[in-house]
């Protein structure tokens, strides 16, 4: 009954929930931007085993975000966590040229789920601030990202440690959310 | 019996879906144009134009007109974005090229994009709209001269259908008929570009 009335209260003042995924490769910086997203700074981080799970407040939007670890082993585990998912945001390290095929790999194995079929794509194309960082048409390109004919998806240069472009990305989805 | 059933569900309920890809240069109102046709065919409240950001990447509209499903993918303008246009045209019905009409100093920019569109040969035979948007700029370029300038390539786009219609994205006006017009060639072209057939 709770859930109702909070549900509807939610309706009245556009307070809406959506849960949004956080997925890369180890060392993308996933966990760097869940933190700087959810308390505006930029905190130390270790390599996540499990996961992080925070609430971030947006505009009117409540995003329920959860940052999954991206190591090899771990990698499997992903898919407990698709059901119900509206977003996910793919964190790519724009100056690991070496791994991009396998970010390649990882993200188009996700996007054949079943499960997120409808959920909508923001890749940050991370570590902007770094020299040698690939541009957002070369990450977009070895993604693969134009093969996508049926999902909505838009990519950002991003630097976690300096804090942009982060901002410019939920904006898209929260545009797309509002639908 | 069952798959009897199932199958004559499955053709029941089996439909064309066409997709139409919206291109152009950056700012020329692309998103706005998708938005406005979501709002005239689903009846939705599309996303007011202030909160429309340049786009990076792919927004989807679906929308269904005479039993068929239309899937408009609108591509971002940008330069470096451009490139990403061509991997869409090996699947797409038909190419909507959206002009700034209020921006002539980027005409000859614009003419050289839509020259190397329908130059490609994945959209050979591709029916192509182009949209004089932004009618609603007082100081924008007529439906005349926007022709004028494109008919300098015209000779390029062989024997497919093409045409020059004026919108204003803004307010809505001539939206639904190049909607119209879109539907209508894309079934013409049929036996040249077959629909994708879905079930729903």
């Amino acid at each position: 009954m709770g859930s109702i009335f909070s549900r509807i209260l939610g309706r009245l003042w556009g307070d809406k929930e959506v849960r949004i995924l956080i997925l890369g490769l180890d060392g993308a910086g996933k966990t760097t931007i869940l933190y700087r997203l959810q308390v505006g700074e930029v905190v130390t981080t270790i390599p996540t085993i499990g996961f992080n799970v925070e609430t971030v407040q947006y505009k009117n939007i409540k995003f329920q975000v959860w940052d999954l670890g991206g190591q090899t082993s771990i990698r499997p585990y992903w898919r407990c966590y698709y059901a119900n998912t509206d977003a996910v945001i793919y964190v790519v390290d724009s100056v690991d040229r070496d791994r991009v095929s396998t970010a390649k790999e990882e993200l188009m194995a996700m996007l054949e789920e079943d499960e997120l079929k409808d959920a909508s794509l923001l890749v940050f194309a991370n570590k902007q601030d770094m020299q040698g960082a690939m541009s957002a048409a070369e990450v977009s390109d070895a993604l693969g990202l134009s093969t996508l004919m049926n999902r909505q998806w838009s990519i950002y240069k991003t630097s976690a440690v300096k804090g942009e472009g982060l901002t410019e990305g939920l904006d898209w989805l929260i545009n797309i959310m509002q639908k | 019996m069952y798959s009897f059933l199932s199958g004559l569900y499955k053709h029941l309920t089996r439909r064309e879906a066409y997709y139409i890809v919206i291109i152009g240069l950056d700012n020329a109102g692309k998103t706005t144009l998708l938005e406005r046709i979501k709002s005239i065919f689903l009846g939705v409240p599309g996303l007011p134009p202030e909160r429309i950001a340049p786009t990076v990447g792919l927004n989807i509209g679906r929308i269904d007109i005479g039993g068929a499903r239309i899937n408009f993918q609108d591509l971002g303008g940008q330069t470096d974005l451009q490139s990403i246009w061509e991997r869409y045209y090996r699947e797409c019905h038909a190419i909507v090229f959206v002009v700034d009409s209020s921006d002539p100093e980027r005409i000859e920019e614009c003419k050289n994009a839509l020259e190397k569109v329908i130059l490609d040969d994945t959209v050979e035979g591709v029916p192509v709209l182009m949209l004089a948007n932004k009618q609603d700029v007082p100081t924008a370029l007529k439906l005349e001269e926007i022709k004028e300038i494109f008919n300098q390539i015209a000779e390029r786009l062989g024997a497919r259908d093409s045409r020059v219609l004026p919108i204003s994205a803004l307010e809505g006006s001539g939206v639904k008929d190049a909607v119209d017009w879109l539907f209508l060639r894309v079934q013409r072209n049929k036996v040249n570009r077959p629909p994708i057939i879905i079930s729903q």
